[in-house]
C-alpha cells in the first residue's frame, strides 16, 4: 500500500516534468524575505543552540573519533541519501546521474555504504525533490529560517518533507528507527564539516543576511548549475563594468 | 567615356574595400591581442597571489596573531581593488558618504577580508591550486578559473573565479571571489545593504556595527 502511494505521488510529478515544462532562468539578486522578523528570531534561536550544544558535540566528535571513522560515517550518511538522488535525477530526465547514483548505490551497499568503493572518482550530482521542483518552474518563494534544520526556501523546505515522507513510506520501520539516530549524527557531521565556514558567518556583522546570502547562492548554483552562475555572472559584470568607468 | 568611368569607380570601390577589409583585420588582431594580453596579466597576477600568499603562510606562522594580521594586509593590498570594492558593496549609498567615512569603511572592509582569509590561511599552505580556464569579459573584465586541491583527499576540491579588471595604474587587481559559485561581493553588498536600510542610509550606524564585529 504504501509503495503505491508513493508511486502515485511520484507519477504526478513526472506527469508535470513530460508535460514539457521549460525552464527559463529568471531569478533576482536576492530572495524574497517576508518574514525577515520571525526569521532572525528562529536564526538567534538555532544560532544558540549550535553554540550550546551542537558545536561542543561537534568539536568533541572531532577530537574523539579517528579520521578514517569519520570518513565512514559521512560515507554512510551520503549512501543513505543516494535513493532520493536516484528518484529525482530520474524525474528530472538526467539519465547519466541516474545511472551513475544507482551504480555507487549498489556497489557501496556491500559495506552498507560506510566504506566508499569508488574513492569519490564518480562525481554524483546530488539532487532532491526541490531541485526537481526547480525543474518544473515552481517558483523558489519567500526565505524561511527553520528551526533546527536552518535556512531553506518554501520550494526547498517542501521538497525536504516530501523527500523524508516518501523514503519512510518506501522502507521498513527498522530503516525508520535508524533514521532517528541518523538525524543528529548527521547535523554533527555536517557541523563539524563547515565549522570554519559557521565561525565566519557568526563573526560578520549582520550574520543572518551573511547566512542567507550563501545558501540561496549555494543552493542556486546547486540547483540550476552553470546556468545560474552564467546568468548572475552576466547581470554582476553590468555592474562591475558600470563603477570601473 | 562611360565605361572608362564606370571602371575608375569599380577601382576605387575595390580599393576602398580592400582598405576596409584589411583595416578591420587589424582592428580585430590588436583587439584580439589586447584582450589575450589582459588574460594572460590576469593569470599572471593569480598565480603570483597564490604563491605569495603560500610562502606567507610558511614565514608567518611563528609571528604573534598581530603581526601576523599586519602581514597579510599588506600582501591583500597589492592584489586587491579595495577602493572597488567598497562602492561595489554599498551601492548607492557610497556617493552619500564623506570622505573620512568611506575610508573608515574601507579599512573595516579590509579587515573583514584578512580576518576571512586567516582563518583559511594554514590550510592553505599544503593545497595545491591548478589554474583552469581564462576569459575575457567585456573590454575591462578578466575571469580567471582554478581549483585547489588536496592530494590527500582530507577536503572535496574548491573552485575558484577571480574576477579581475586594470586599475587607473594600469596594474591588474581583484574585484570579487567567487568560492563555489558564492559571490564575496555579492555577499558582503548583501549584508552592508540590510544593515544601511535598518539604519536609513546612516553611514556612522554600519561603521559601528562593523566595529562591533570585529
Amino acid at each position: 500500500m504504501k509503495i503505491v502511494k508513493f508511486a502515485s505521488l511520484y507519477s504526478l510529478i513526472l506527469l508535470f516534468v513530460l508535460s514539457g515544462c521549460t525552464n527559463n532562468l529568471k531569478i533576482s539578486a536576492e530572495s524574497a524575505d517576508p518574514f525577515e522578523g520571525l526569521n532572525r528570531n528562529i536564526f538567534a534561536f538555532n544560532k544558540s543552540l549550535d553554540q550550546n550544544i551542537v558545536s561542543p558535540i561537534s568539536t568533541a566528535y572531532v577530537k574523539t573519533i579517528p579520521r578514517s571513522i569519520r570518513k565512514n560515517v559521512s560515507n554512510h550518511l551520503e549512501w543513505m541519501d543516494t535513493p532520493s538522488t536516484i528518484l529525482n535525477s530520474a524525474l528530472q530526465m538526467d539519465l547519466e546521474n541516474t545511472i551513475l547514483a544507482s551504480a555507487k548505490f549498489m556497489l557501496n551497499g556491500l559495506s552498507l555504504g560506510f566504506y566508499d568503493f569508488d574513492n569519490n572518482e564518480t562525481k554524483i550530482q546530488k539532487k532532491d525533490l526541490g531541485s526537481t521542483l526547480a525543474m518544473l518552474n515552481v517558483p523558489e518563494g519567500p526565505f524561511l529560517m527553520v528551526p533546527l534544520l536552518g535556512p531553506k526556501t518554501v520550494r526547498d523546505f517542501t521538497g525536504t518533507l516530501s523527500d523524508r515522507q516518501s523514503l519512510s513510506n518506501i522502507s521498513s520501520n527498522s530503516v525508520n528507527k535508524i533514521s532517528l539516530v541518523e538525524i543528529p549524527v548527521n547535523l554533527v557531521d555536517k557541523r563539524s564539516k563547515l565549522a570554519k565556514n559557521i565561525e565566519i558567518i557568526y563573526e560578520s556583522p549582520d550574520s543572518y543576511t551573511k547566512m542567507k546570502s550563501y545558501y540561496i547562492q549555494n543552493r542556486r548554483k546547486n540547483v540550476y548549475g552553470d546556468k545560474y552562475l552564467e546568468v548572475k555572472n552576466n547581470e554582476l559584470d553590468v555592474e562591475f563594468e558600470k563603477l570601473l568607468q | 567615356m562611360w565605361n572608362l568611368k564606370n571602371s575608375y569607380n569599380s577601382l576605387n570601390f575595390k580599393k576602398a574595400l580592400c582598405i576596409t577589409f584589411f583595416s578591420f583585420l587589424i582592428f580585430q588582431f590588436f583587439t584580439f591581442k589586447c584582450y589575450s594580453d589582459n588574460v594572460k596579466n590576469g593569470e599572471i597576477v593569480i598565480k603570483k597571489m597564490i604563491a605569495d600568499a603560500k610562502k606567507h603562510a610558511v614565514k608567518t606562522k611563528k609571528l604573534s596573531p598581530k603581526e601576523r594580521s599586519l602581514k597579510i594586509e599588506i600582501l591583500i593590498k597589492r592584489f586587491i581593488n579595495l577602493d572597488f570594492m567598497a562602492r561595489a558593496t554599498t551601492g548607492s549609498f557610497w556617493k552619500k558618504a564623506t570622505n573620512i567615512q568611506k575610508e573608515k569603511y574601507k579599512s573595516a572592509l579590509l579587515k573583514q577580508i584578512v580576518n576571512t582569509i586567516e582563518e583559511h590561511l594554514n590550510t592553505l599552505a599544503t593545497l595545491t591550486y591548478k589554474p583552469l580556464k581564462s576569459e575575457a569579459r567585456g573590454k575591462k573584465l578578466v575571469y580567471v578559473k582554478g581549483i585547489i586541491k588536496d592530494h590527500s583527499k582530507k577536503i572535496p576540491d574548491v573552485n575558484l573565479l577571480w574576477k579581475l579588471a586594470k586599475d587607473k595604474k594600469a596594474n591588474f587587481l581583484v574585484l570579487d571571489l567567487e568560492i563555489e559559485g558564492i559571490s564575496l561581493i555579492s555577499s558582503h553588498k548583501a549584508e552592508t545593504m540590510a544593515i544601511l536600510r535598518k539604519n536609513k542610509g546612516d553611514f556612522n550606524a554600519l561603521l559601528n556595527t562593523f566595529t562591533k564585529s570585529e
